[in-house]
């Protein structure tokens, strides 16, 4: 595997969106990935989008409440709410408090930014990319990378998209300007890289490949990386077969299914795959710690 | 096992937990008890497509299965875009405004991304089938999403939208023949303040296509209305359980009891809660050789006694009201008739 090449490309990145279908471990691997990078020395933000917060309780720190919070010298984690964005994007623009308030209250702006196609995902890359030119608060170093645990891979709508939708929908005024150089930002290989996370099991493995060919035919991109998470071990050599063994059968037919599966993932990806185990740890700093250590030794930066 | 005698079954739960093949292991167990039954489903795998024999065709008919039951067992894939445009279809009054809104630009971006359409037109298709008295049972299966209660809030906030007014005034005349934006003293000033606002923040272009679009739309407002005033009604009817699935996972117990709170709290009636893929606890380990106490085994004996713990866990929290059933991790995945049925008989029995 090409390791080397795509630890450094992923060091030189600006920002890194980790998606996959719901359920596979997208959160932990991005808090993986952040720990990663700033220990390389990338100054490094770690931003969720989630209704709920995840990221406090896999590193350890209190929930962000929309604040930054400081995990260690390089690495902050925050929770954006796109509904937040949108509303800073009327404050910013309106200035008029009166007007602003007028605006906020009315049902046709609240229906219209939570319904309009793209909008939402849009405003997130959109803060991302102010954040990365140094609009962030002050006092607070400004990220080198970003690192976006983002929503799961659905169905046709794909966020990555919805910036270059928003941008051909809204051709003029500032949202459309927004859009149209987020769009311009998710397209350049030199800045923007997106991380695929799966599992070794059949839907996951799906979503995967029906998103590596909306990336393809919609972006013209390819990820840089797909994460299969949560791997049985493999098996040891020589294990005679016990017909009286419930929980070694079980193992056996569960590992069969990760193999069969990341056969089909690799038969239609060329790209790399690296690949993670299933460990006996609740998520928390230690699934972090070790799943770190396991993907820097998979990407060939050494254990 | 649990009973379930309402003749609409909603399964529901965080993506990635297996609620598509449990809907299709119900109703393949409610077919096989004599009902005639639908099963409607979103995101099946290739396997169970081709075990249900959907996906075939281009839309989204229904297809019989041949599963040697005694009661009719049907099929379905949901299709959003397919929906609406079939709505559109068969409700335009005319020709000219049939082709107005598939052809329009808005609509075109709009069919597939809009927030909340899919689950929308997937309550709209249930209306459609339950009302036909077609079958003793419908299983419908709900969109992966984080948010499962996306799928039951659509109908609410379509009402919602229409009762603020935003449709009824895009619909208005606010361009004239030139394209061009006409006065709108007749707004007020809070229209005319976000009018200036949109046209600031968004442009002319794209206002021009929602004009056209909700112009042409506003026949269905009321029929849209109506039927999802309908869907709310059936959805809270004690004709109506939810089944919501679980994972075993601590942080899938965190996910399903916040369902089931959200659930109740909407006045939904929760019926039973499965927790899915389960490893097993108490094990037969059998006389392992030297040396095969491996990773593997040690890993499925915490995983088993983690999942124990999290049924338990959840099992206190849900309390008496909601049985609590646990399907075991299988060897393999149930894809197959057979599989299935065995799935459906260890819930329904």
């Amino acid at each position: 595997m090409r390791g080397t090449t795509i630890l450094t490309r992923l060091l030189e990145l600006e920002l890194i969106v980790v998606t996959g279908k719901g359920g596979v471990g997208k959160s932990s691997i991005s808090a993986v990935l952040g720990r990663l990078l700033s220990d390389a020395g990338r100054q490094t933000l770690l931003v969720e989008v989630d209704p709920r917060e995840n990221l406090h309780h896999l590193l350890d720190v209190p929930p962000s409440g929309g604040e930054l919070v400081e995990v260690a010298p390089r690495l902050r984690v925050q929770h954006l709410l796109p509904r937040t964005i949108l509303d800073d994007l009327v404050r910013e623009k309106l200035k008029v408090g009166p007007l602003v308030k007028r605006i906020l209250a009315s049902p046709i702006h609240q229906h219209f930014t939570e319904a309009a196609p793209g909008l939402k995902e849009a405003a997130v890359f959109g803060r991302c990319l102010r954040l990365l030119e140094g609009h962030g608060p002050r006092g607070v170093p400004t990220p080198d990378v970003i690192v976006l645990d983002a929503p799961a891979t659905g169905h046709g709508a794909s966020w990555l998209g919805a910036a270059q939708l928003v941008s051909d929908v809204i051709s003029s005024g500032p949202i459309g300007h927004m859009a149209s150089l987020v769009a311009e930002f998710l397209a350049d290989p030199d800045r923007s890289g997106v991380v695929v996370v799966t599992t070794g099991e059949e839907m996951p493995v799906q979503e995967t490949l029906e998103f590596l060919e909306t990336m393809e035919t919609r972006l013209h991109r390819q990820p840089e990386l797909v994460i299969a998470n949560a791997l049985y071990p493999e098996l040891p050599e020589d294990t005679p077969e016990d017909p009286e063994d419930s929980l070694f059968d079980l193992w056996v037919h569960r590992r069969a299914i990760n193999e069969a599966e990341l056969d089909r993932l690799s038969r239609e990806w060329d790209g790399p795959v690296a690949h993670l185990p299933l460990l006996p740890l609740d998520p928390g700093p230690a699934l972090v710690g070790r799943l770190g250590r396991r993907l820097k030794t998979e990407l060939g930066g050494g254990a | 096992m649990i009973k379930l005698e309402q003749p609409l079954i909603i399964v529901v739960g965080a993506g990635g937990v297996g609620k598509t093949t449990l809907a299709a292991a119900l109703a393949l167990e409610k077919a096989r008890s004599g009902d005639d039954t639908l099963v409607m489903t979103f995101d099946p795998s290739l396997r169970l497509k081709d075990t249900l024999g959907i996906g075939e065709q281009k839309d989204d008919d229904e297809v019989e299965v041949d599963a040697g039951t005694s009661g009719r067992l049907t099929a379905s894939l949901l299709d959003a875009r397919r929906t609406f445009d079939r709505l559109i279809e068969s409700y335009a009054p005319d020709e000219e405004t049939r082709r107005r809104i598939l052809g329009n630009r808005f609509y075109d971006h709009l069919g597939g991304s809009l927030a909340g359409m899919m689950e929308y037109m997937a309550s709209e298709r249930l209306f459609e089938v339950a009302n036909s008295g077609r079958f003793d049972t419908i299983v419908l299966d709900t969109p992966p999403t984080r948010q499962a209660l996306d799928f039951l809030q659509a109908p609410e906030r379509i009402v919602g939208f229409l009762d603020t007014g935003g449709p009824k005034m895009a619909a208005k005349a606010w361009f004239d023949e030139k394209g061009k934006l006409r006065a709108t003293k007749k707004l007020g000033i809070l229209g005319r303040n976000v009018e200036a606002f949109f046209d600031r923040m968004v442009g002319l272009e794209l206002l021009r296509d929602m004009a056209e679009f909700f112009q042409a739309f506003a026949p269905f407002f009321d029929g849209f209305r109506e039927r999802a005033l309908e869907v709310q009604k059936l959805l809270r009817s004690p004709e109506t359980v939810f089944v919501l699935i679980s994972g075993p996972g601590p942080q899938r117990v965190a996910d399903t009891l916040f369902f089931a709170r959200k659930l109740k709290e909407a006045g939904y009636h929760l019926g039973p809660v499965v927790v899915n893929r389960v490893h097993p606890g108490e094990v037969q380990t059998g006389i392992a050789p030297p040396g095969t106490e491996t990773d593997g085994r040690q890993l499925l004996k915490w995983l088993g006694s983690r999942d124990a713990e999290g049924v338990n866990h959840l099992r206190d929290l849900l309390g008496a009201s909601h049985p609590l059933v646990e399907v075991g991790l299988r060897m393999d995945e149930p894809t197959d008739i057979e599989s299935l049925g065995d799935l459906g008989t260890a819930l329904l029995g």
